[in-house]
């Protein structure tokens, strides 16, 4: 009790000095919470940009395709299993798609493509397909022979649009399948392969051409809370009971792209350490500074019977005391800060690319996490750091501190 | 070792030597003293002769060379660092020349510290701060910090300080040298009031002629030897 009232009441001796450790730790949090919040909300924005608008966040496939991928893996139920997730809450969409290769050809220029069967509406549904649209427009809604095609291919076989396509490729039933669409549309999404090989059909003509009639070689679902994919993906399983095919969230079927952005959080630690070291120095040195100069009073309190550990609390909650200070000033300054940031993005001067998407804003997150883990990381950095001042105050020697010749 | 029950410290061949810079310096040189309850002590000598050095040895503030030293019947030079410090808290109050008082604390805060250390009770701890503050002249001034108060009254707080819980010593290391002339006069002069109404044992220090005056017994130092000892009417 005494020593908390010595404590508390040894902040506010030396102001300036104090105000230079409530920087330093106040800082250091603020800092980090606002990196956190960044890098999180910047995270889920590339998370969001490549599974909301592209793959979906649980994708459905015939158990073996993803590794070996082949014209004969299909699913044969779409309908059903439509019908069967159809009242799932947590889903938002899903939509069905047909894959495939072929060589696409416009008069004499030619280059192989992925063949994409989607069904429009559903697709535009699940992933916004008809945004990444740039140039024409999206599919009408009678199949009639139309193709969209991703902006890089559109240069490389010198298409515009009303241009027609000539493609190749192989049927299911082992024919040669081919036939002449017209390009209505041209479309970006930020990633560099499928800008530069997807050559989107109506479901109902890609079945046709590959004939396939009825079946699809993917789901791709998206659902309302990121956050809740594997409780979702558990529920799809069961709820498809289907041992011939594979039910996988995002971090499963893009595992590289999952461990790409897992590393890329990696870089939180090194802010972290700069921030330790930032309240590292500035604790340490007022506190030493503040030990050395109370020597004396050390002395006497230990002459009259003050055991060292009493010593050694007393210094240590005193950086407590102002610790606790700087947390709740810090969350309130952070909180307000990344607030504000996630509503107004903050513009990057030039386009930053990841893994082929390109951004050029960035949102903060408010999340439990930029706090907590600021505010661990600053208390045990100031606590390890003023272990060394409280062992030196405890262990002063009375005799020789208060010796005045 | 023959022991009167009226002897409150004995001292036997203490000797003390500082190592400095690889320099050794010979602080007290053999003293052997007996100190008996109830005494109003000086230990006079100039600057240098070893008055500082000696109470750090009777009280256990810091480690002797050579002899034994026993306060209160307890052989103290053989206590270990914890055994040392719980005994100094219970039968010992110092005041020491200067800085004792703790800034941030009070009067009444500084001078109930010891109480609070040894587990005193809220209640009789403010009955006997008030009571203690009459003794020394300080009533109404308990809410005050030491920087709000005259060296001399500092003094008196920790005067009281160290008398409040009843210690068999008090060890009074040149309590007048930062005063004037007269403050110091007027504190010993209540020193020695209140060695005679409590009875407690005062043992102080100075290089003063006029405040060495005061004391019933005074122990002359040189090089860290009795020079003199003698008692006075
Ligand atoms: N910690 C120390 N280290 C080295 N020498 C010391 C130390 N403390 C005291 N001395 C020396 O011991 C002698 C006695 O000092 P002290 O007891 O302080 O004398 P006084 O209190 O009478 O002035 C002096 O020569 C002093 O320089
Ligand atoms: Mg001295």
């Amino acid at each position: 009790m005494i020593v908390l009232k010595i404590a508390f009441r040894n902040i506010f001796r030396q102001k300036r000095r104090t105000v230079f450790t409530i920087l330093s730790m106040f800082g250091g949090f603020v800092l980090a919470a606002l990196f956190i919040g960044m890098a999180d909300g910047t995270y889920n924005q590339i998370i969001n940009k490549f599974t909301r608008n592209q793959m979906g966040h649980i994708q459905i496939h015939e158990k073996t395709f993803l590794d070996r991928p082949s014209l004969y893996k299909t699913i044969n139920n779409f309908k059903k299993i439509d019908k069967e997730l159809q009242n799932i809450d947590e889903i938002d969409s899903l939509c069905p798609r047909l894959y495939s290769a072929g060589l696409a050809s416009v008069k004499e220029k030619s280059t192989g493509v992925r063949i994409i069967g989607i069904d429009s509406k559903r697709e535009n549904e699940t992933t916004q397909f008809n945004n990444k649209i740039i140039k024409g427009r999206g599919f009408s809604d009678i199949d009639s022979h139309e193709v969209i095609i991703g902006k890089t291919l559109a240069k490389i076989l010198k298409a515009g649009l009303n241009d027609e396509v000539v493609i190749v490729s192989q049927g299911a039933d082992g024919s040669i399948a081919n036939d002449l669409y017209k390009v209505i549309g041209i479309l970006e999404t930020g990633d560099d392969i499928t800008d530069r090989i997807s050559f989107y059909l109506n479901l109902k003509d890609a079945q046709e051409l590959l004939v396939l009639e009825g079946k699809v070689h993917e789901i791709a679902i998206t659902i309302k809370k990121l956050s809740n994919v594997y409780k979702v993906n558990n529920i799809v399983e069961e709820k498809i009971n289907n041992p011939q095919l594979s039910v996988e969230p995002w971090q499963v079927f893009a595992k590289s792209f999952y461990l790409a952005m897992k590393a890329d959080k990696e870089g939180m630690w090194i802010m972290l350490l700069i921030i330790v070291l930032v309240v590292a120095v500035g604790v340490l040195n007022t506190v030493l500074m503040a030990v050395l100069e109370r020597q004396r009073e050390y002395g006497v309190l230990k002459a009259i019977g003050t055991k060292p550990f009493q010593i050694f609390k007393q210094v240590v909650l005193e950086v407590n005391i102002l610790a606790i200070f700087c947390m709740i000033f810090g969350i309130g300054v952070a909180f307000f800060i990344n607030s504000f940031f996630s509503t107004h993005a903050i513009a990057t001067f030039k386009d930053i690319a990841y893994g082929g998407m390109k951004f050029n804003s960035m949102y903060a997150e408010i999340n439990a996490r930029s706090f907590y883990i600021p505010a661990i990381t600053v208390f045990l950095a100031a606590n390890l750091v003023s272990i060394f001042p409280a062992l030196k105050a405890a262990k002063t020697e009375p005799a020789k501190s208060m010796r005045i010749h | 070792m023959e022991y009167n029950e009226n002897n409150l410290i004995i001292t036997k061949d203490l000797k003390k030597t500082y190592k400095d810079n690889g320099v050794y310096v010979n602080a007290i040189n053999g003293i052997d003293i007996t100190i008996n309850s109830g005494e109003f002590t000086a230990i006079v000598g100039p600057s240098g002769s070893g008055k500082t050095t000696f109470f750090n040895l009777i009280s256990g503030l810091d480690s002797l060379t050579y002899g034994k030293v026993w306060l209160n019947s307890k052989l103290i030079s053989d206590m270990s660092g914890k055994e040392l410090s719980d005994f100094r808290r219970d039968n010992i109050g110092f005041v020491f020349q200067a800085y004792n008082l703790i800034p941030v604390l009070t009067v009444e805060e500084n001078i109930e510290y010891i109480m609070l250390l040894q587990g005193v009770g809220k209640k009789e701890r403010h009955k006997k701060v008030l009571n203690i503050l009459r003794e020394v002249g300080l009533e109404g001034m308990r809410n005050r910090v030491p920087t709000k108060l005259s060296g001399g009254q500092q003094q008196r707080v920790a005067i009281a300080r160290a008398m409040v819980s009843e210690p068999s010593l008090i060890l009074a290391d040149e309590p007048t040298a930062n005063l004037d002339s007269k403050t110091g006069t007027e504190l010993l002069n209540m020193m020695r009031r209140l060695n005679e109404t409590t009875g407690m044992t005062f043992l102080f220090s100075t290089h003063d002629k006029m405040i060495m005056e005061k004391a019933r017994r005074v122990i002359t130092l040189k090089d860290g030897l009795i020079e003199k000892d003698e008692i006075k009417a």
